[in-house]
């Protein structure tokens, strides 16, 4: 606990409901400490490795120096803003016409932003060891995207910061809580419906330090706004690089609005990543997750849907591939608070080395939720001889006249069928490959949008 | 005890059958739990010092446990001290025959629907030891089971006259560590019953327990220990009631089953401690810690339980599968109502080669009861094509009760196969529809349904268990509809 526990200024930390937030974060992570193997949510996933005292946090002022313009000082919204602009080819993007361009496209050694782009169209937002690079795309109106510090600084975060999570249950969130300062706060005004999907790139590389960041992401979506997020977390440097990302998103989803929300996550082999993502959604409201896990030594993706109004609707998907030593966490937990509410869950995973996939599912239907249904299924394939698989998948269920059902199958891969590709003239290598791709493909197809699809399956 | 008239106060205004007090003069130790209680226990019972040696460091052990709190179970806490750990129904000496035992608890005996006398009339096959609040009564059919070798006894007379045997498997599958009601009942456990079936021995009938809590304020703390030597076979049942109180009476047992090789066991259960009236009030606290080992190559244990009583439960009957191909099964049928809570289910360990097990659950919860069915499969790196199954399947009757399913699955072995599946409804509309159109009334078609949902596990119990059943849970659900 000591190395996450540390004192180090943070921004904002003359505005008191930050402050008192903050505080409340710190005391309910030094309650509830790392989780252990005892820690029901957390028993086949042991964080032994955040127990390190050798972590090292960044102070926030440093991505001042990521500004080439040495007149700026602050990002929290405190001096007016000016143009940073160096190079004038983008205009104003930040929904509310004030600010100007804040673009620095070659502000750090070793991170070229300008050719990290993924093979779809998108509009991308860079973060650099968890701190936010100042780059705007051209967003068109109505969106609204400026960095957690000024939310807080201008009081918008007031209404939605620490709103959906639940620290006393959740040490990691209480933790980030804590240090609550680097992340996006992100708005689609009434009716707004993106064209392209919004990258969000957290890029890490680090050296031999263990750096460890916390990231808290506010998304609101108005009344029928319509958004794609694409959270992208990938690394480049040291190989054995053992930093810790600990991220939160809190989701807030008014009356039929829709959130399609992908996540990859690729993060260095000895990383720990820890995500919380807590979505709160509105009458008719739709949210659709899926998340593939790839990298990371502790890799957990943890989402709570709140299904609050009638008609809500949140499918959450996920898979997983993975060797190695390492630990694939994925954990749901879906509330269905309101009557007709409708929940899915698939979650695919293929397991090789001595890695192990952890899947923990959770359909929690409150009283008088009638008419709702859930559904979750869980499937894992076992490659080598120590890989392991751990589910529970679980139902609560408070109300009678509901549908729930839940599956889990783990096994190996069909011998009949890899000796019937083999007897074609495929080797068997190359029918394995065959076989995992297919055993994955159905979760792929939960995902609507055709060039994320494909590049999905590029990664897979 | 010089009443000519066995005395039965029936304080039942109740649905609950069992719920009469026997007037009888016990044996009670001190309230409270303490190494001298201990002592005292085991001087009654005339205990070698190996065994005091176990209740003590199990004593100190439990000292320094917690009371667990994972189960999703809500009960005010528990005062350990204000419990009377030894009340044995008292009496001269030991009964050498079935005469020599007291009529009141004779008669107490039949109006729980197991006339000891008339068993041979009855039904012949089944051999029964009662055991009342903490002590063995009276065990039937020794001579007949004698003459195969089969020794079904208490576990106090075991303790006596086959120390080896008790020795050697006592506490080896649930050690005193195990859990915090097991280290308990380790320590103050006062009477239950011990089978040995020998080499090659199919048991010709089925061994039965009765258990009944009598006096106030007592826990009943069993334990069962069943070895079965290899090749043989034995088909064992329990049953269990309390009187109605208003307050409530803590029952924490073990049972032990140690399967050996080419040998089969099934132990049915059919539970029905008292539940608590319709408001909540009184119940039995049922904490017990089931499992057996399958030792041996081929071994086979089966369990079926049927779960009506008790206001709360906290049980999960395990097979640990050792042996090579060695097989487990579950069967069980949890009914709630009222304020009934029931966190239970089972426990799958694969350890040896082509182990299989199966499990099927079924839970219904009415009232304002809830419910949770929590069971784990494991399979260990070395159970190389080992097989599970389980469904797990819940039915909810009315809008106020809970049916929770939580099944922890971990598999570290590529060519297992696992699968499990469950689903939740409710009694269909149509199909209620459907018998009250015959002119079947609204209770009986849902006791109907009810019956037929929970067929699939009925179909394991004997026979004269598969109809008690029944009949519990017709009982169980009254009220529970409109």
């Amino acid at each position: 606990m000591a190395g996450l526990l540390q004192n180090k200024p943070l921004l904002c930390d003359d505005i008191p409901w930050i402050n008192a937030l903050r505080q409340k974060g710190r005391m309910a992570f030094e309650a509830q400490g790392v989780p252990t193997a005892k820690t029901e949510y957390w028993q086949y996933t042991k964080p032994r490795d955040l127990n390190a005292d050798d972590f090292v946090m960044q102070n926030s002022e440093d991505y001042e120096f990521l500004s080439v313009d040495e007149a700026h000082d602050c990002h929290c919204g405190k001096g007016e803003h000016e143009c940073h602009c160096h190079h004038g080819e983008h205009e104003c993007h930040c929904g509310n016409g004030e600010h100007e361009c804040h673009c620095h496209a070659s502000h750090e050694e070793g991170i070229n932003l300008a050719e990290r782009v993924l093979p779809f169209e998108a509009y991308y937002l860079y973060f650099a060891n968890g701190m936010f690079i100042p780059m705007y795309p051209a967003l068109p109106a109505g969106v609204e995207i400026k960095p957690l510090a000024e939310a807080i600084f201008d009081g918008e975060a007031k209404e939605y910061l620490g709103k959906l999570v639940d620290i006393e249950k959740h040490p990691f969130a209480a933790l980030n809580t804590a240090y609550g300062e680097e992340g996006l706060f992100l708005r689609l005004q009434n009716g707004v419906k993106l064209d392209k999907p919004i990258v969000i790139w957290n890029h890490s590389e680090v050296e031999d330090e263990n750096v460890f960041y916390n990231l808290r992401n506010l998304i609101v979506l108005e009344k029928g706004a319509k958004a794609e997020i694409f959270e992208y977390f990938d690394y480049k440097g040291k190989e054995k690089s053992r930093y810790f990302a600990n991220c939160v998103n809190e989701v807030f989803l008014a009356a039929e609005a829709s959130l399609h929300h992908y996540k990859l996550q690729d993060e260095a082999f000895k990383a720990n990543h820890v995500a919380l993502t807590v979505v709160r959604a509105k009458r008719e409201a739709k949210y659709q997750n899926f998340c593939f896990q790839h990298g990371a030594n502790i890799g957990r993706n943890e989402v709570v849907v709140q299904l609050a109004e009638e008609q809500a609707m949140a499918d959450v998907s996920a898979a997983y591939k993975m060797a190695g030593w390492a630990t694939l966490d994925f954990t749901t937990d879906i509330e269905h608070m309101a009557a007709n509410t409708f929940s899915d869950q698939l979650v695919k995973g293929v397991i090789d080395g001595d890695a192990r996939g952890v899947f923990q599912g959770k359909i929690k239907i409150h009283p008088d939720c009638v008419g709702s249904e859930g559904h979750q299924l869980h499937k894992a394939i076992l490659l080598s001889d120590t890989a392991e698989a751990d589910v529970k998948p679980e139902l609560k269920i408070y109300a009678d006249d509901v549908k729930c059902s839940h599956g889990a199958a783990t096994g190996e891969l069909d011998e009949n069928q890899l000796f019937y590709m083999q007897s074609r003239g495929i080797d068997a290598d190359e029918a394995r490959r065959i076989l995992v791709e297919a055993f994955l493909d159905d979760v792929l197809l939960k995902i609507e949008n055709e060039d994320i699809r494909a590049y999905f399956k590029s990664k897979v | 005890m010089n009443q000519s008239k066995p005395q039965i106060i029936d304080e039942s205004g109740d649905k609950y059958k069992y719920g009469f007090v026997t007037d009888i003069a016990a044996d009670t130790a001190p309230k409270g739990l303490n190494a001298d209680i201990i002592r005292f226990i085991s001087a009654k019972k005339n205990e070698p010092d190996w065994l005091l040696d176990f209740r003590l460091k199990a004593f100190e052990f439990w000292g320094k446990m917690k009371e667990p709190k994972w189960a999703n179970i809500t009960y005010p806490p528990i005062d350990y001290q204000d419990l009377y750990y030894y009340s044995a129904p008292k009496q001269k000496a030991a009964p050498k025959s079935l005469d020599e035992v007291d009529p009141e608890l004779i008669s107490t005996y039949e109006k729980l629907g197991i006339p000891l006398k008339e068993q041979e009339v009855l039904a012949g096959v089944v051999a029964v030891d009662a055991v009342f609040d903490s002590v063995s009564v009276a065990t039937t059919y020794r001579q007949k089971l004698a003459d195969q070798g089969i020794i079904f006894c208490s576990i106090s007379e075991a303790v006596r006259e086959h120390p080896d045997l008790v020795k050697k498997y006592l506490g080896s599958v649930v050690p005193y560590t195990d859990n915090f009601f097991a280290c308990l009942n380790s320590a103050v456990f006062t009477d239950g019953s011990f089978v040995y079936i020998p080499k090659g021995v199919r048991c010709p009938m089925e061994l039965s327990t009765y258990f009944r809590i009598n006096a106030k304020n007592t826990g009943q703390f069993e334990r069962t220990l069943i070895v079965a030597d290899e090749e043989s076979y034995v088909s064992y049942l329990e049953g269990c009631t309390a009187p109605q109180r208003d307050e409530n009476q803590l029952h924490a047992a073990i049972v032990e089953i140690v399967v050996l090789k080419d040998a089969e066991v099934k132990y049915s259960t059919v539970q029905n401690w008292y539940p608590g009236d319709k408001d909540g009030k009184g119940g039995v606290y049922n904490f017990v810690t089931k499992r057996a080992a399958c030792r041996g190559d081929n071994a086979k244990i089966s369990w079926t339980q049927v779960e009506t009583g008790s206001a709360v439960t906290w049980k999960y009957p395990s097979c640990v599968l050792q042996g090579n191909n060695s097989v487990g099964e579950f069967y069980s049928v949890a009914l709630t109502n009222n304020y009934q809570q029931a966190d239970t289910g089972t426990k799958m360990i694969h350890i040896g080669k082509n182990t299989r097990s199966k499990i099927i659950s079924k839970g219904i919860s009415a009232g304002f009861s809830d419910q949770t069915y929590r069971g784990l499969v494991r399979i260990a790196p070395s159970a190389t094509k080992a097989r599970n199954y389980s469904q797990c399947d819940s039915l909810l009757i009315g809008a106020n009760c809970g049916s929770h399913t939580v099944p922890y699955i971990e598999n570290r072995n590529k060519t297992a196969r696992i699968e499990h599946e469950a689903t939740t409804s409710k009694i269909s509309d149509e199909q209620l529809f459907y018998c009250l159109q015959r002119g079947i009334s609204q209770e009986e078609a849902v006791s109907l349904i009810v019956n037929g949902f929970c067929k699939e596990v009925m179909q394991q119990l004997p026979m004269e268990f598969a109809i008690e059943a029944a009949k519990l849970i017709n009982i169980s659900l009254e009220g529970s509809v409109g």
